[in-house]
């Protein structure tokens, strides 16, 4: 097949699933978050809530588009689709299955790096556009946060790489075939604990939500925004959460690997992402917010180092293995 | 042998650990949620609904007799009430309450004498105008016959609240809760 089709295709195809997935993973989140507070969650729209989603996109859609009247416009509109494009390009390089995928590149992992931070652009942009202390605030927290924090992320995200000895996350999963680096004595468990630790501080979720801070800074960045902006704006932040979940699924948990015949493995993708994105939905509603010192001090003074020298061991051991 | 250090990664991986435990064993537990408008949770046997007359029983007859006591008793002032003088016994010519500034205390349940006023197991009065809450002697006999009386009524009330008489058996009788004479 020509290749410029094959992308549009698949491009869109993915495009439209991450889509129809945000929605239904925040039904997910609320069933999830309200069983953990002895609670129903949505029940009264379609069967047991499952219009719900829907329900809140045609809301949305006809909510009234606001513009603060001291906001800087060009900014203010563009913020949202600058925020969401990288949030959507994360899912290019990610396979789903053995060749199922956008564009398996050979530095899959470093395109997924380098365009998921790229975010914080479209965040600020939204912060400054905005016009309002609150939102500029908390696009200030969240640059200082995210750039913080992309160092351990980055660090412990290439601890698989170095043992599978690839950037490319295809190669990355294969290497899993036997053993899910999560299992790999230490150095997996140390990895995956740093690598989900500094997933919630890049997504700015419970208890590194200093950005959002519900009770002090409102919603934070997107506290002026309405409508179909707003929903842009959310779609982009989870569509990040489960970016990264499937990045953690594929770096840490195997993959495509498990029981079953082949063509099971997207199903075994699916069900490990969204096994990371409940652990990260676990711990928001487990712990508080804590304070911005001790936000920085954990990435600086205890990530940015153990992630560092877990990385120069694992290197070591990887060389080590090789030569015997 | 010192406390422990709060702040030691021991401690702090305690905690956390034992804050997921908790949020975790919460994720079995059975929902607290009630479907209220198709479940409705059980009354407690002397609540505070919504206020409403009622006839009585042996003879028929408006058990409210005009005395105009509750409107003198009521703290926010929303009952007003005239008489009708009459014969054997009075009536109330009108009688209103303006439900949407009553703060449910009851005195007025307390005080009447011929336990024409009562409260019921309801709240579910709930409207987009604020003058459906002004209720008028119609009014509150149907909310009387639409929905069930709580327990208290004024001469239960007064009895329970009063010095302690000789037993006699009709008497205790009358203050058991379960036993209404409306």
């Amino acid at each position: 097949m020509n290749p410029w089709l094959y992308s549009a295709i698949s491009g869109f195809i993915v495009l439209n699933a991450v889509i129809g997935m945000v929605t239904y993973v925040t039904l997910l989140e609320r069933k999830f978050a309200a069983r953990m507070q002895s609670r129903i969650g949505p029940y009264r729209v379609g069967p047991h809530g499952l219009l719900q989603p829907i329900a809140d996109a045609l809301k949305l859609m006809m909510k009234e588009d606001i513009v603060p009247r001291l906001a800087d416009r060009r900014v203010f509109n563009l913020a949202p689709i600058v925020f969401l494009v990288p949030c959507m390009l994360i899912f290019a390089t990610i396979p789903f299955a053995p060749g199922l995928g956008v564009a398996d590149l050979n530095i899959g992992l470093l395109f997924f790096l380098a365009v998921s931070s790229m975010e914080i652009v479209g965040l600020f942009m939204a912060g400054w556009g905005s016009n309002n202390k609150y939102a500029l605030l908390s696009a200030m927290r969240a640059v200082n946060q995210i750039i913080s924090y992309d160092l351990p992320f980055i660090f412990a995200a290439l601890v698989p790489v170095l043992l599978a000895g690839s950037l490319k996350l295809s190669d990355i999963a294969a290497a899993q075939s036997g053993l899910w680096f999560v299992f790999y004595p230490v150095i997996g468990q140390l990895a995956f604990l740093a690598f989900v630790v500094s997933t919630l501080a890049a997504e700015n979720r419970v208890p590194f939500d200093i950005l959002e801070a519900e009770s002090e800074l409102v919603a934070g960045f997107r506290v002026e925004y309405s409508g179909m902006k707003f929903a842009l704006i959310q779609l982009g932040e989870y569509a990040h959460v489960i970016g990264s979940s499937f990045l953690g699924a594929i770096l840490f948990l195997g993959a495509w690997a498990g029981p079953g015949p082949e063509w099971l493995g997207p199903l075994w993708m699916l069900l490990k992402a969204m096994f990371l994105f409940l652990l990260i939905t676990w711990v928001r509603w487990s712990f508080v917010r804590i304070r911005v010192d001790q936000i920085l001090t954990l990435s600086w003074k205890v990530l940015m180092p153990a992630t560092l020298l877990l990385l120069v061991s694992t290197a070591i051991v990887v060389v080590w293995r090789a030569g015997v | 042998m010192s406390k422990p250090n709060p702040n030691s990664p021991v401690a702090v991986i305690r905690a956390v650990a034992k804050a997921m435990w908790i949020t975790f064993l919460n994720l079995f537990r059975k929902p607290v949620t009630v479907h209220y408008p198709d479940q409705e949770r059980k009354y407690p046997d002397r609540y505070r609904g919504l206020l409403a007359l009622v006839y009585e029983k042996d003879t028929g007859e408006e058990a409210c007799i005009g005395c105009r006591l509750c409107e003198y008793v009521c703290p926010p002032a929303v009952i007003k009430v005239e008489m009708l003088k009459s014969e054997k016994r009075n009536y109330a010519k009108s009688f209103s309450l303006e439900l949407y500034a009553c703060e449910f205390c009851e005195l007025c349940v307390q005080v009447c004498p011929t336990d024409a006023i009562v409260m019921m197991k309801s709240f579910d009065l709930a409207t987009a105008d604020r003058r459906e809450m002004l209720l008028d002697k119609d009014r509150l006999h149907a909310i009387g016959l639409q929905y069930q009386q709580s327990w208290a009524t004024g001469n239960l009330l007064r009895a329970m609240q009063g010095p302690p008489k000789m037993a006699r058996p009709e008497e205790a009788h009358a203050a058991k809760p379960a036993g209404s004479e409306a």
